[in-house]
């Protein structure tokens, strides 16, 4: 099991600051997101990770193997890390069993054996090795780019969007086969996408990356409930705002009062609430909103609402199973499931 | 318990740590700049010969009757070629893509296929059928024959490669077919109409035999005449620099016409081929255009060739001369494609590689010898030669370095084109499954490529296969050449000799010619 | 795949070897920068190297072409023997102080008037100016008395010569020492306004027999040769010699000379020894190029007209500048 200990990773082109003193550890055997609009930095600290590029100060070391001490690197080649990128970079020239082998050391015994392996560990039909990469699927092609990767039994092992080239049917299954191959295979992950709902369900920590910097690191689910600002909040999924009174237990806002942790501080903040922590009710206690819209989304619906309180307008949106669909032009009365989530003030 | 967890653990072995230089970036620079260099040559010749000369002789050799008469001659010349084969093109290109002619593959070949006949071997082919056809219309229809391919090529290619659905759009609009075409299809083929009639206009600046032959004087029949009479004398180089100021010209007056419009390539091709207009009554009537061209630009050479092969029977194929001077042009073919390929390599990996402004500079440099006429390249080394490097005078070497300036740009073209096959992912990928950079190169980049070097080099091969005025000015003594031999023999009248050199040239050519019509409608199946 | 490279080395080492082949052949025996006819020098090279076991290795170019390429060459230059159609481009090398001495026994094998004093080169053939005209077209009375009857207006556009060709500079040259500079610059004002220009003397006979103009000024040879063969480009054409020691009279003298830089002195003044020697001068004699044979005592082709009919002028070979006579041609708008 391998560990991975980034520190004060800086990167500057010409006059734009790609990475700017990013520290991270990646624990063995974990799965990491690194997730960020683009232009974030996150493929620019992978390709450094990788050794494609060389930072201009600051440390990679895995599992006490220096990689990278400022601008002085270990070759890419000599550092036992996989990699497989968004269209998979097949050699077109090589059918499938020349790609799995691409890594093999060429005198190994029962090679044979060992591709039909591979194919089975992706499950893909070993029939498959004779094939030319442009015969294949887009989801079989990135099933061979990782078992390609795998095959050489990488520390580590970076996913570059390897599944934003994929119809979204196809990019759940797929996601979920990777997943399952890499814990049974035990490797060290890192994904790097800019979908939050891939992140969310493929890694067990997150990274959120923002011009340059590491805004947050944590559990998905620490990252969705706490975000450490509004950016992050609104990445990770919807998100309602509304401007709060921090009491001594809670906070009170047109909702009323709700549970939150206020960590001793007093004034005023914002809070934070996800759309599906609504609950709508045709009788009180709640806050009295009319129905504006219906989104109708399957299992889902979006309703935007509209609170009229002493003359000033709220409007915001609730998620609710769609067998609670109220009406357009109803009067509901809302109430909060669970706690809300005080933002850090902005200093 | 701690001390025995590190013991537990094997330790790794060091990794080496190494800045990163970038040394192959590097190193393809200053190659490329290298190459620059030595491309700027002929330009920097002429600049210094300009100033040797002193501005005074100078201004009196070019400013004479006989400039001024050259000047018409060659705007003439440009005038009465370039119009009609832009409108032959255009009408060849639409019968044969966009009609439902019948046979149209087959004759989009046959417009293709001249190109395998050298200009001044279809100029031979006119002059010998008919003795008093000379000066301008002559000159203009061998022209139009000869270069027509040039402008075919990239219109058809482009034609089919437009999106109907724009058509359709007009059409839905209330446009009639007439108008749609004007409106809608030729802007979209400026382009390639552009591009074609710069390559053509070209051309027509740089060829001797064609015009020598047909007894139409223009500035290069003008320079060689002069180095016959005084070798690279003053009045030669400047002529050269006036030839010079015109293909500027030229290419200047063609990136004025193309306005912002760019030689980008163009996605991944129509979503679908656009249907084929029904000709009705026409269909068969419209065959003759096509087929008249064709036996214009074909059938003559073919019907002289024939005849002088036939006067003499099988003697004139048993000249000792023949077989020396095909094993040296397959000899200078092949080192020029190899020699031009090796010095674009460095270029075309830096402009697919690196693009930014200073390669961006340093691959215009290494463009432009192309539009430069073969006197013009060779009229510059022989002077460099002679002056300051007097052991490479007359050797293979110089030759060579000919060669290599004048078909720069098609090498480049084959290459840049080559190596974009081979994306930066597919050799990361290769570093990340343990293959060294050198590994790396023979396993991944090398074979990936080596469809487009072919090409480059065919395209090179073909070029040096045919050319006449640098090898006649370059070659070391004794030196023949498929092309020096055409020429020495058609001088002294001796046609019916003269012939198995064309029908040889015209054979090497031919699968060259080949190669690039598939290309072309590859590029659009794709 | 890998074909490909493998399929390039071949065809580079391939080439290399055909390349080297070319350089090596150079090595051994002597090197002509040869202007004359390729047909001519080639069969004096063959008969000479059949004698000798000499190997001759020929550059073709124009006279003055391959002249200035000497003297930009000069003491480097791969040139052992230098043969022209003319004397000018002779001159030119002359001046230029590349020529070695020829050996008194060789340059006594031609008469004086064919060869400078200097001794420095000497003439191997000649040719005769004429003014080859349409039989059809011109009576005898019609023909001009003199070549510098040409310049008159009545002849616009009737006559035809090869004024890129060393040949016509060469007359021009002679021109230029019988009647001076000014009248010189004048005839060839006068040209450039009356003759069309074709490239070559045998392409401006063809034109003559194919009724494109009335006369061209030329040399004999292109007519006697075309006879030989086929006469299809010489059917129409009659041959007017001008003769009283007019310009166009002019008898060229074709030399060869030894190089004062060259490594193989002696195979090469065996060569210009040959050439002027019998049996060079009876490759003249009974071969297709129909030039004058000049040797002593050494006939010429019975075809052709005798050398005392032709009542030559007097032109001292050295005072040929072709130099001049390019700057005059050029600045005639001619070149």
């Amino acid at each position: 099991m391998t560990q991975l200990v980034i520190s004060d990773v800086s990167k500057r082109y010409g006059a734009t600051t790609a990475l700017d003193r990013v520290s991270l550890t990646v624990e063995p055997g974990s799965r990491v997101a690194i997730v960020g609009p683009s232009g974030s930095g996150k493929t620019t600290l992978l390709r450094v990770i990788a050794g494609f590029e060389a930072p201009d100060a600051g440390t990679v070391v895995l599992d006490g193997q220096v990689l990278a001490d400022g601008p002085a690197i270990a070759p890419a080649h000599l550092r036992r890390i996989g990699s497989v990128t968004q269209d998979g970079a097949l050699f077109p020239h090589l059918d499938v069993a020349g790609n799995l082998g691409f890594g093999l050391d060429g005198s190994e015994p029962d090679r044979a054996q060992r591709l039909r392996e591979l194919m089975e560990l992706v499950e893909l039909d070993p029939a498959m090795l004779t094939r030319k990469p442009h015969e294949l699927s887009g989801g079989q092609q990135q099933r061979v780019a990782l078992a390609r990767a795998l095959a050489r039994k990488p520390a580590l092992m970076l996913l570059d969007e390897p599944f934003s080239a994929l119809d979204t049917g196809l990019r759940e299954s797929v996601r979920q086969a990777v997943a399952r191959v890499l814990t049974r295979a035990g490797i060290t992950t890192i994904l790097v996408t800019h979908d939050q709902g891939e992140a969310l369900s493929f890694a067990d920590q997150l990274a959120v990356m923002r011009e340059g910097k590491l805004v947050q690191t944590g559990s998905p689910y620490e990252l969705y409930w706490r975000p450490a600002d509004i950016e992050t909040a609104l990445f990770l999924g919807n998100a309602v705002l509304f401007d709060a009174r921090i009491e001594t237990v809670g906070v009170s806002c047109v909702l009323g009062r709700l549970a939150a942790e206020t960590g001793g501080r007093s004034g005023s903040g914002t809070i934070m609430l996800r759309p599906e922590q609504f609950r709508l009710s045709p009788v009180g206690p709640g806050l009295e909103a009319g129905i504006e819209d219906i989104d109708f989304r399957g299992a889902q619906c979006v309703v935007t609402l509209l609170a009229t309180q002493g003359g000033a307008e709220t409007r915001f949106t609730a998620q609710v199973p769609s067998v609670e669909q109220p009406q357009i032009g109803d009067v509901v009365f809302v109430s909060v499931k669970g706690p809300a989530f005080l933002l850090p003030s902005a200093g | 318990m701690t001390v025995s967890l590190s013991l537990d653990a094997p330790a790794l072995p060091a990794l080496p740590l190494r800045r990163q230089r970038n040394l192959a970036g590097r190193a393809m620079l200053l190659l490329a700049s290298g190459v620059a260099l030595c491309a700027l040559l002929p330009l920097g010749f002429i600049l210094w010969i300009a100033i040797e000369t002193g501005w005074q002789t100078a201004l009196a050799l070019i400013w004479r009757p006989r400039v001024g008469e050259l000047l018409a001659n060659t705007l003439l010349l440009e005038l009465c070629t370039l119009p009609p084969a832009i409108g032959f093109a255009l009408a060849l290109a639409w019968l044969t893509e966009r009609s439902d002619m019948p046979g149209a593959k087959f004759l989009s070949w046959l417009a293709v296929a001249p190109l395998a006949v050298p200009a001044f071997v279809q100029s031979y082919a006119w002059v010998s059928l008919f003795p008093r056809f000379h000066g301008l219309p002559a000159a203009a229809l061998v022209s139009v024959l000869a270069y027509l391919p040039f402008l075919y090529l990239p219109v058809a290619a482009q034609m089919r490669r437009l999106d109907p659905e724009l058509e359709h759009a007009a059409a839905s609009l209330g446009q009639s077919p007439r108008r749609i075409f004007l409106r809608v299809v030729l802007p979209q083929l400026r382009l390639a109409i552009c591009g074609g009639s710069l390559l053509v206009g070209l051309h027509l600046l740089a060829e001797y035999g064609l015009y020598a032959m047909i007894r139409f004087d223009t500035f290069t029949t003008a320079i060689i005449d002069q180095f016959q009479s005084s070798y690279n004398g003053p009045a030669a180089n400047m002529l050269a620099g006036v030839l010079v100021l015109s293909c500027f010209g030229v290419i200047g007056l063609e990136w004025l016409l193309r306005g912002g419009a760019r030689y980008a390539r163009i996605g991944s091709g129509a979503p679908r081929p656009a249907p084929r207009r029904r000709l009705g009554a026409w269909r068969w009537p419209a065959v003759t255009l096509p087929i008249a061209l064709a036996l214009l630009g074909l059938g003559v050479p073919a019907l002289t060739l024939s005849r002088w092969l036939m006067a003499d029977g099988d003697t004139i194929w048993r000249q000792g001369a023949l077989v020396a001077s095909l094993a040296t042009t397959l000899g200078y073919a092949a080192a020029g494609a190899l020699a031009a390929v090796a010095a674009a390599l460095p270029m075309a990996w830096l402009s697919v590689r690196a693009p930014n402004r200073a390669t961006r500079f340093l691959e215009s440099c290494h463009s432009y010898p192309g539009a430069l006429p073969g006197v013009v390249v060779a009229l510059a080394l022989v002077t460099v030669t002679v002056r300051i490097a007097l052991p490479l005078y007359q050797t293979v070497a110089t030759v060579i370095l000919a060669y290599v300036l004048m078909f720069l740009p098609r090498a480049l073209v084959g290459l840049r084109a080559g190596i974009a096959q081979v994306p930066v992912e597919l050799e990361r990928a290769s570093a990340s499954l343990g293959r060294n950079p050198a590994r790396t190169l023979l396993a991944v980049t090398l074979p990936l490529a080596a469809p487009g070097v072919a090409a480059a080099m065919a395209l090179v091969a073909m070029g040096v296969a045919t050319e006449l005025t640098a090898t006649l000015l370059l070659a070391p003594n004794g030196t023949q050449t498929l092309a020096t031999e055409f020429w020495a023999l058609t001088s002294e009248l001796d046609y019916a000799k003269a012939a198995p050199y064309a029908v040889l040239m015209i054979l090497l050519s031919l699968p060259m010619t080949a190669l690039l019509h598939a290309q072309a409608r590859r590029s659009l199946n794709a | 795949m890998t074909s490909y490279s493998s399929l390039a080395l071949r065809i580079g080492v391939l080439a290399v070897t055909l390349a080297m082949a070319g350089a090596v052949r150079a090595q051994d025996g002597i090197t002509v920068y040869n202007a004359q006819h390729a047909s001519l020098t080639q069969a004096w090279a063959d008969g000479f190297t059949k004698e000798t076991g000499i190997k001759v290795t020929i550059r073709k170019g124009s006279d003055t072409e391959l002249a200035n390429q000497i003297v930009q060459e000069g003491a480097s230059s791969p040139a052992d023997v230098f043969v022209t159609e003319n004397s000018p481009a002779m001159v030119l090398v002359e001046k230029a102080g590349l020529f070695a001495t020829l050996p008194k026994d060789v340059l006594d094998q031609v008469p004086s008037q064919f060869r400078p004093a200097s001794g420095k080169w000497m003439g191997v053939a000649a040719r005769s100016t004429v003014f080859a005209y349409d039989k059809r077209k011109l009576k005898e009375a019609d023909l001009p008395k003199s070549m510098l009857d040409l310049a008159d207006a009545k002849w616009k556009g009737r006559w035809a010569a090869s004024p890129s060709g060393a040949d016509f500079q060469a007359i021009v040259g002679a021109l230029l020492v019988l009647k001076g500079e000014p009248a010189t610059a004048d005839w060839l004002k006068a040209m450039k306004a009356n003759s069309s220009a074709y490239r070559g003397n045998s392409v401006a006979m063809k034109a003559v027999n194919a009724g494109e103009v009335e006369g061209a000024v030329i040399y004999h040879y292109y007519y006697f040769g075309d006879q030989a063969k086929t006469g299809e480009n010489s059917g129409n054409v009659g041959l007017h010699y001008f003769r009283h020691q007019d310009p166009g009279a002019f008898l060229s003298t074709s030399g060869a000379g030894v190089l004062e830089s060259s490594k193989h002195k002696k195979e090469a003044e065996a060569f210009v020894k040959w050439m002027s020697g019998k049996h060079g001068q009876a490759v003249l004699r009974e071969g297709d190029s129909f030039e004058y044979a000049i040797g002593n005592g050494e006939a010429s082709n019975p075809k052709l007209e005798p050398i005392a009919k032709l009542d030559a002028p007097k032109v001292e070979p050295s005072q040929l500048d072709s130099k001049k006579v390019t700057e005059l041609m050029t600045a005639a708008g001619l070149l």
